[in-house]
């Protein structure tokens, strides 16, 4: 489809250690859009952070396209990779990986400034994220002083400054507790339909099927 | 802001690191200020008696690191030539003082009081030497060994009143005392020898001309105009011992490329996991390697500022400990090691740079 953010076709994925391969990914074929949330289930060792990261290009696959905003990864050069990371995706992780000697403003600054953004629209932009979700007043607060939930709304923030078009969260609700882990995905949710953007979440946590839009099931590498 | 931040996250180790950064440039700054104390001050003596033309024996070019013994019969002839206003006479030798359980050497210069040449260039505390049972000592040569105006001192079997101090007198491993020239060809045992000629040429007189008229009149000896003098004596201290003192302040600032890159390379290390975030989210490399070099120049401009505070300081401390030590900074020393910091903080930054290359984004999903 035209208007497709991310594309797979007949993607494979095999890793090579002291000689033994490893298939990751096998014949995996798949498209994401605006506005859509889409869910990449499977347990743990599906190949579903494999296919989160071959659409963050920061691996390419072994055989097979993907292609990002349009364009084979293998077309973009290093360089344009890492600006379309600063620029156009963001990501949530499931330890949250906040910068912990920076603020949580900083930290959100800190991809706007990868992104090339000028320091008073960021320093706005950042202000307005941190009110959005509720942690304002953790401005000046370090990661350490956070809370599980607080750190995960900082990491989503964090996501969204640059004003990326796709989110790649992997498994955004690993260590929190039920309830903040549905009040994530709801801002997800919400940011999704206010601001029309694509979210991919790569998860084994069977909770969050309800609230995706498409649910892509993973298991030894393959759609199933 | 993520490298300052980083680096007082664990504030006792950035202090410990700029402290050792610290002394590392305070033994390079104490090496050039001694660098430059003992080349001015080996010359000076030659400069402030401002000698038109100096007479030595044949082959001996200077009178740091050369002997020279010339006839004393030769005065009158340099006085006869044509263009030569006045001469006078220094004999040196070296010399033991008897100064508690071992012998301090000294390098006596032997001139005729009522001359102006050959004088010690300044007299700090009481004055000039008068008689033959007296001597002028180079100040930091009495601090050392407690010598004050009015004492006594033995060299050979000669006891002598010193009555005056002098700077500008101390050649680094050696120190000038003065006495009349009469007591030092006593000392020395030979009565007809003078070491060099100092002559100063009539007003109008090519010195050139002065200096070719000796030649011709007297073969078999060594003429030098001023400037060429002083540039002998001045590449015979530079080239011998001071060298030396280069090496130490290379090693030294080898030391602290090392240190630092250690230090740098630590950091990555421990912060592994941040800069495979920040490459995962999208910094460009530039970014990350210019946070490492920054790094470097916050703590070698830490290490710089709290040298600059302390330098001083010590190196008053060590002219009350060693007083013989002659230690002369100035503002281009300061610029020079301020420069091979920025050099050293640079050199300090591959190793780390590269170990960051070699950290992967794919670390933070696996």
């Amino acid at each position: 489809m035209d208007n497709s953010i991310a594309q797979m076709s007949s993607v494979s994925k095999i890793y090579q250690r002291s000689g033994v391969e490893t298939r990751a990914l096998h014949n995996v074929t798949f498209e994401a859009h605006p506005g859509e949330l889409v869910l990449i289930l499977g347990p743990s060792g599906s190949g579903k952070t494999t296919f989160l990261t071959l659409l963050a290009g920061l691996q390419r696959p072994t055989t097979g396209d993907v292609l990002m905003f349009g364009k084979n990864v293998n077309k973009y050069s290093d360089k344009e990779l890492q600006m379309l990371r600063a620029r156009r995706i963001g990501f949530i992780f499931q330890t949250f990986y906040l910068l912990d000697s920076l603020t949580s403003f900083e930290n959100i600054m800190l991809i706007m400034k990868f992104s090339g953004l000028d320091k008073t629209t960021a320093s706005k932009r950042a202000e307005e994220l941190l009110d959005r979700f509720g942690v304002k007043h953790l401005k000046n607060a370090l990661p350490k002083t956070l809370s599980q939930g607080e750190k995960q709304r900082i990491a989503v923030a964090r996501a969204l400054a640059n004003g990326a078009e796709l989110i790649l969260a992997d498994e955004p609700t690993g260590s929190l507790a039920t309830q903040q882990g549905m009040i994530i995905i709801s801002f997800l949710k919400e940011i999704i339909k206010s601001e029309n953007k694509c979210v991919i979440i790569s998860s084994h946590d069977e909770r969050i099927k309800s609230s995706a839009d498409r649910v892509i099931q993973l298991s030894d590498g393959e759609i199933i | 802001m993520y490298s300052v931040k980083t680096l007082l996250n664990q504030y006792l180790r950035f202090i410990i690191t700029a402290f050792g950064i610290a002394l590392c440039v305070i033994l390079m700054l104490f090496l050039l200020a001694v660098y430059k104390g003992a080349a001015d001050g080996a010359v000076q003596y030659i400069k402030s008696n401002d000698a038109d033309i100096w007479v030595m024996q044949n082959n001996a070019n200077n009178i740091l690191r050369n002997t020279s013994f010339i006839s004393s019969n030769l005065n009158r002839t340099l006085s006869e030539i044509d263009g030569v206003k006045s001469v006078s006479s220094i004999l040196f030798l070296l010399a033991s003082v008897k100064t508690g359980d071992h012998p301090a050497s000294i390098y006596l210069a032997g001139y005729d009081p009522k001359s102006v040449k050959g004088r010690p260039p300044m007299i700090i505390r009481g004055r000039n030497i008068e008689k033959d049972n007296e001597i002028v000592l180079d100040n930091s040569f009495a601090a050392k060994y407690r010598i004050k105006t009015g004492d006594r001192i033995v060299i050979k079997r000669d006891t002598l009143i010193v009555t005056g101090l002098s700077t500008g007198t101390n050649l680094f491993v050696l120190q000038y005392g003065f006495v009349t020239l009469r007591k030092a060809r006593e000392m020395l045992g030979f009565p007809g020898y003078v070491s060099v000629y100092l002559i100063d040429t009539s007003e109008g007189g090519k010195i050139s001309e002065v200096v070719k008229s000796i030649f011709d009149k007297i073969p078999g000896i060594a003429v030098y105009d001023n400037l060429t003098f002083l540039e002998n004596n001045s590449y015979e201290m530079k080239s011998g011992v001071l060298p030396i003192l280069f090496v130490v302040a290379f090693i030294g600032g080898v030391i602290l490329t090392a240190i630092l890159s250690l230090i740098l390379s630590v950091y990555v290390l421990e912060r592994r996991q941040d800069y495979a975030i920040m490459k995962a989210i999208g910094s460009p490399s530039g970014f990350i390697t210019w946070m490492v070099v920054e790094q470097a120049l916050i703590l070698a401009g830490s290490g710089m500022f709290l040298a600059f505070i302390m330098f001083f300081p010590l190196l008053n401390l060590v002219g009350k400990i060693s007083p013989e030590v002659t230690a002369e900074s100035s503002a281009s020393q300061l610029i020079i090691v301020s420069v091979s910091l920025i050099v050293i903080s640079l050199i300090s930054s591959i190793i780390p740079a590269l170990k960051l290359r070699r950290i992967y984004p794919l670390e933070v999903f696996y």
